[in-house]
C-alpha cells in the first residue's frame, strides 16, 4: 500500500484544507472589520486557523508560511492572553489580511508547481513591530505577565477544544510493573490512544518523550492524566488496554470543577490519590462513590471551588475552562457546522449524474416492457411497486440536481475583501451590504460569475462612490455604501451591485460616444433612451474616466464583463439615477446542465428548445405567410410580421412538414429579436440535462448540445440566440 | 523460471499494466467492410455493442451519421463504409459498432460484420503498396498490410480514419477539449 503515502495527494489534501481555513479565516476577519476589537471567539479561531497552517506546512516543509503563520499565531497568542485594550484594530485587520493574501500567494505558487519563495522576512518584522506597540500599550493594563507564559509554558500552549454538555471527566492512573521498562513510552502509547477520543486530556509527567528521567517518576508515581471526552469509563478502559506491562489502572469520573482544578488533587483530594495506590479497582470505586455521595451532600465542598483556579498557576488552558467560557464555547457550535460539508471531484458528480439518468431509462424500459402487455394479467402489486420505484428515482434525480448547486457566500465574501482594500487605499468611507448571499447557484456558473462580479464591484468603488470631501460638498449625509445582492426569480438568478454614488452621467457617454464615432451623426442625443445609453459603457474601449488609476479607467472590463455574462447565456442591465447612484444587474441562469425545455418533433429527429426563450405557440394558416422572391418567409400574427425558419429546411432533414398548417410556430424572443420556428408537432415540456456534442462533431450552428431523453433516445438542444442570428 | 518464461515468450511476473500490453500486442481486431477485411490494433477498440438507433445530426460530413446513447455517454458514431466511400448499404443485424478510443476521443465505428481477433507477428505485416490500387481511398488510412495464413487484413491507422490525413487536427481538437 505505498501508493497511498505519496506526497501527491498529501499535497492537495494540504493545499484544499488550507484553502478553506484562509477563506474561513477571511470571512472571519471581514465581518468583524469594521467592530472596535476582535470578539474572544474570532481571536480563538484565528488563533487555531493559524496553529493549524503553521502545523501542516511545517509538515510540509513550506518554511516561508510555517514562519509567517507562527508569527501571525504569537500575535493572536498575546491578543488572547493578555486581553490588551489599545489595540489598532484596522491595523490588526490589514496584518491578518497580509498574511492571508501571502499564504494564499505561495499556496498558488505550490499548486502551479513553482518554487515557493515568496519573502516573508518584512511580513515578519512587520508583525512583529505590531506586537511590540501592543504589548507596550497593553503593558499598563495587563502587567505584562502573559508574554512570559509564551517562552516559560509551551506546553500548555495548545488549542482548547470545543467542550459540550455531553463530555466527562476522568482522572486516570495508570501504575506499571515495577520492572517495566521504558515506562515512557507505553505512558505515551496510552495517551496516544486517548486522544482520538480525547476533547482535552493532559497528563503528567509531561516531557513523556524528550525527558528520560520521567520514567522513573512514573514508575514511583504513576502516570496520571486528566481527560475530558464523551465516553463511557468502559471505553476509555479498553483504548488504554491492560497489558503486561501495566499492574492497574484506574479510571474515575469526575465533574468539570474538579477536572478544572487539574492535578492539585494534593490540596484538594489527597485521599483518592492514597487510595488508588492500594487497594482494589472494586474498593477505588466504592470508596469514590462515597466520596461523591458525601461531597452531594456537604455544599461546602463545592464552596471550595471557586477558589480552586489559583491553585493551578500559569496553567492558562485549564484556566481558560471556567465555567462561562465553556458556555461561550459550546454556544459556537453552529459555526462548526460547516465542517459537515466534503467536497466531491465534479467528475464523480457527473458520473454519478450519467449513472441516475441510465437508472430512470432502464427503469422505463422495464415499467412498458412489452412482456407486461400480454393480456390477463394482474398487475396490480406490480403497479404499486412500480410507482415506489419511480418515486425513488424521481426523487434521487431531484438530489442530484440540487448537489450541483451551491451557495453564493464564498464569491460575495471575495467581494466583501475587495470594497475594503479599495476602498480603503482610495480613502473612501464605504460600507458594504450583501443581501440574499445564501441563493444557490450551479456551480459552473459560479465559476464564471465571479470575475465579472469583481469588476462592477470594484467599478461601483471606484467610479461609483464619490469622494468623501465630494459627498459633503454635494451634501449627501449618509455613508457611501455598495449593496450586492442576489435573489431568484423566474427561473433566473439576478444579482446586483447597487451603489449610492454620483451614477453615470448621461451627458458625458453620449459626449464621448460621439468622438468614438459609436452614435448615428443623423441622430440627436435625445433620440437615445436611457437604457441604450448606458449600454455604451459595455463596448470595448470605452470608458469616460479621463484618468487611469489602479483599479479602473482603461476602458477594458466591461465589455469583458458583458462577454462573460453573455456566455452562460446571461444578460448585463444598467439603471441609473444622476446623484443617486446606479445598479448593474446580471440576470443569469440558474444552471447550465439542467433546463427547462419544449420537445419537438421534426420528421424523425427530437429537437429541445429552452422554455424561456419561447413567447408562444401558434398555428398559422397558409394566407397568414408572405412569401419572398428569393426564398425567405415571414408570418403575420396579429398585425406583427416575424421571419419564418422551418426547421427541417434548415438542417435539412429527410421528411418534415411541408405544409405550415400541419405543423406548430414557435415565436421565440432573443434580446428583443423575434422569429417563428416551424416543426412538425410538440412533445411535450421536461427538464432536461444538457450534455455537450462531442468534440469530434464540428460546431452545427443553432445547436448547442444534446440531451437524452426519457426512452434513451438523443434530442439536439436548439440554441434560440444561433437560430435568431 | 527464467528458462520457461523465455520459452513461452511472455515474462511472467511482471506488473499488470505492462502484461496487458504486452497480450495486447500484435492482436488486431478484425472486421468486414465491403469486400475487404480490415484490422485495427486492439488496444484502441473500447468494447462492441450491437448496431442501435443513431440520431442524425445535421449539417455534418455524411460519414458521420450521429449520436448514440452509450450508457448516458453520448458518443458520435461513423460509417466506415462511407468513410471508405464503399457506397451505402442496408444495416442488418451483423452490423455492429466498433466503439474505439483515441486520444480520449471516444468514436462508434459501424462496421458491416465483426470478423475475429487476429494475432499478426511483425513480420508478417508489409508496408501498403504505393501504386496500382484502383481504391485510392484506403490507402491514407492503412498504414500495412498484415498476412493472416492465406488472408489479407489491411491495418487501419485509427487517428488518419478518425481525423482524415490532417492529423493536426486531433491534436487541436484535444486542446479546444482541455479548455
Amino acid at each position: 500500500m505505498a501508493g497511498d503515502f505519496n506526497t501527491e495527494s498529501m499535497l492537495d489534501m494540504y493545499l484544499f484544507e488550507n484553502g478553506q481555513l484562509l477563506e474561513q479565516l477571511q470571512e472571519t476577519v471581514l465581518e468583524q472589520k469594521d467592530a472596535d476589537c476582535f470578539d474572544e471567539d474570532s481571536i480563538n479561531e484565528i488563533f487555531r486557523t493559524m496553529h493549524t497552517i503553521k502545523g501542516s506546512s511545517g509538515i510540509m516543509m513550506f518554511d516561508n508560511i510555517t514562519a509567517v503563520s507562527h508569527k501571525l499565531e504569537d500575535v493572536f497568542f498575546y491578543l488572547r492572553e493578555s486581553h490588551p485594550d489599545n489595540v489598532p484594530h484596522v491595523e490588526l485587520v490589514e496584518h491578518v489580511l497580509e498574511v492571508e493574501d501571502f499564504i494564499s500567494n505561495e499556496m498558488e505558487k505550490i499548486r502551479n508547481g513553482d518554487p515557493v519563495d515568496g519573502d516573508a522576512s518584512s511580513i515578519i518584522a512587520d508583525l512583529d513591530k505590531f506586537l511590540n506597540v501592543i504589548k507596550n500599550g497593553g503593558a499598563a493594563a495587563d502587567g505584562g505577565e502573559a508574554p512570559q507564559n509564551v517562552h516559560e509554558e509551551p506546553k500548555h500552549f495548545y488549542i482548547a477544544p470545543v467542550a459540550t454538555a455531553a463530555s466527562r471527566f476522568y482522572k486516570i492512573f495508570i501504575h506499571f510493573f515495577p520492572e517495566t521498562e521504558m515506562t515512557n513510552v507505553h505512558a505515551y502509547k496510552a495517551v496516544y490512544a486517548l486522544k482520538e477520543i480525547a476533547e482535552d486530556i493532559l497528563y503528567s509527567p509531561e516531557e513523556l518523550l524528550t525527558d528520560e528521567k520521567c520514567s522513573e517518576t512514573i514508575l514511583k508515581e504513576g502516570f496520571r492524566i486528566l481527560l475530558q471526552a464523551q465516553c463511557t469509563e468502559e471505553e476509555v478502559r479498553e483504548l488504554i488496554g491492560v497489558g503486561y506491562d501495566i499492574e492497574k489502572v484506574d479510571v474515575f469520573e469526575c465533574d468539570a470543577n474538579q477536572f478544572l482544578l487539574g492535578f492539585d488533587f494534593n490540596d484538594q483530594e489527597p485521599p483518592v490519590p492514597k487510595i488508588d495506590l492500594e487497594s482494589s479497582v472494586e474498593a477505588i470505586e466504592a470508596k469514590q462513590e462515597a466520596a461523591q455521595a458525601a461531597q452531594a451532600a456537604q455544599p461546602a465542598a463545592e464552596e471550595k471551588k471557586p477558589e480552586a483556579p489559583k491553585i493551578t498557576p500559569g496553567d492558562f488552558v485549564i484556566q481558560s475552562k471556567e465555567p462561562g467560557k465553556q458556555k461561550k464555547l459550546a454556544k459556537d457550535k453552529p459555526k462548526g457546522e460547516k465542517a459537515a460539508f466534503i467536497s466531491v471531484n465534479v467528475s464523480k458528480m457527473d458520473q454519478l449524474m450519467d449513472l441516475i439518468g441510465e437508472l430512470v431509462i432502464s427503469e422505463s424500459v422495464v415499467l412498458q416492457s412489452s412482456d407486461l402487455k400480454v393480456p390477463g394479467l394482474n398487475l396490480d402489486n406490480f403497479n404499486k411497486a412500480a410507482a415506489q420505484l419511480a418515486s425513488i428515482s424521481t426523487d434521487l434525480q431531484t438530489v442530484i440536481m440540487s448537489m450541483r448547486m451551491v451557495p453564493l457566500t464564498n464569491t460575495f465574501q471575495k467581494m466583501n475583501r475587495i470594497v475594503f482594500d479599495v476602498s480603503r487605499k482610495l480613502g473612501k468611507d464605504i460600507e458594504f451590504v450583501m443581501v440574499g448571499d445564501s441563493t444557490e447557484v450551479d456551480k459552473n456558473i459560479i465559476e464564471h460569475i465571479s470575475d465579472p462580479l469583481m469588476h462592477l464591484v470594484r467599478n461601483a468603488v471606484d467610479h461609483g462612490i464619490e469622494t468623501n470631501e465630494e459627498r459633503q460638498e454635494s451634501g449627501k449625509m449618509e455613508k457611501g455604501k455598495v449593496t450586492l445582492s442576489a435573489k431568484t426569480e423566474a427561473g433566473k438568478v439576478w444579482i446586483s451591485v447597487e451603489d449610492n454614488g454620483t451614477g453615470l452621467n448621461r451627458e458625458k457617454i453620449l459626449a464621448k460616444a460621439r468622438k468614438q464615432g459609436i452614435l448615428d451623426d443623423n441622430k440627436p442625443d435625445a433620440a437615445y433612451s436611457d437604457k441604450e445609453v448606458y449600454q455604451f459603457i459595455t463596448l470595448p474601449g470605452f470608458s469616460t474616466n479621463e484618468q487611469v488609476t489602479e483599479y479602473s479607467g482603461r476602458g477594458v472590463g466591461m465589455d469583458v464583463v458583458v462577454q462573460n455574462i453573455q456566455a452562460i447565456g446571461g444578460a448585463l442591465e444598467i439603471e441609473s439615477t444622476p446623484g443617486f447612484g446606479s445598479v448593474m444587474s446580471l440576470k443569469i441562469p440558474l444552471t447550465l446542465a439542467i433546463i427547462d425545455g419544449i420537445v419537438m418533433e421534426v420528421g424523425s429527429s427530437s429537437f429541445v428548445m429552452e422554455t424561456g426563450v419561447i413567447k408562444q405557440f401558434i398555428r398559422v394558416k397558409e394566407d397568414m405567410m408572405i412569401h419572398e422572391p428569393n426564398g425567405d418567409e415571414f408570418v403575420m400574427i396579429r398585425g406583427d410580421c416575424f421571419p419564418v425558419i422551418r426547421l427541417g429546411r434548415w438542417y435539412d432533414l429527410d421528411t418534415y412538414q411541408e405544409s405550415v398548417e400541419d405543423g406548430v410556430m414557435l415565436i421565440l424572443e432573443v434580446e428583443d429579436k423575434k422569429v417563428c420556428l416551424l416543426v412538425d408537432k410538440l412533445v411535450g415540456q421536461q427538464e432536461i440535462v444538457v450534455k455537450p456534442i462531442p468534440s469530434y462533431i464540428k460546431k452545427v450552428r443553432g445547436l448547442s448540445g444534446c440531451t437524452q431523453l426519457g426512452d434513451g433516445s438523443i434530442a439536439l438542444i436548439l440554441d434560440a440566440p444561433g437560430l435568431v442570428e | 523460471m527464467d528458462k520457461t518464461s523465455g520459452l513461452l515468450g511472455q515474462p511472467e511476473g511482471m506488473d499488470n499494466v505492462a502484461n496487458e500490453r504486452d497480450t495486447q500486442k500484435g492482436k488486431y481486431m478484425t472486421f468486414k467492410s465491403g469486400s475487404e477485411y480490415f484490422g485495427l490494433e486492439i488496444q484502441y477498440v473500447q468494447q462492441i455493442i450491437q448496431f442501435q438507433a443513431v440520431t442524425k445530426i445535421p449539417e455534418t460530413e455524411d460519414y458521420i451519421k450521429g449520436l448514440i446513447n452509450l450508457r448516458g455517454k453520448i458518443v458520435p458514431v461513423v460509417d466506415v463504409r462511407l468513410r471508405f466511400h464503399q457506397g451505402e448499404y442496408e444495416y442488418n443485424d451483423k452490423t455492429c459498432i466498433l466503439v474505439i478510443n483515441v486520444k480520449d476521443t471516444t468514436v462508434g465505428l459501424i462496421v458491416e460484420q465483426i470478423a475475429e481477433v487476429a494475432e499478426i507477428k511483425e513480420e508478417n505485416i508489409l508496408p501498403p503498396p504505393t501504386i496500382g490500387r484502383g481504391d485510392k481511398g484506403h490507402n491514407k488510412y492503412v498504414y500495412g498490410i498484415g498476412k493472416v495464413g492465406n488472408s489479407v487484413k489491411l491495418l487501419l491507422d485509427p487517428e488518419k480514419l478518425l481525423y482524415d490525413d490532417d492529423p493536426s487536427d486531433a491534436d487541436q481538437l484535444k486542446r479546444a477539449e482541455e479548455e
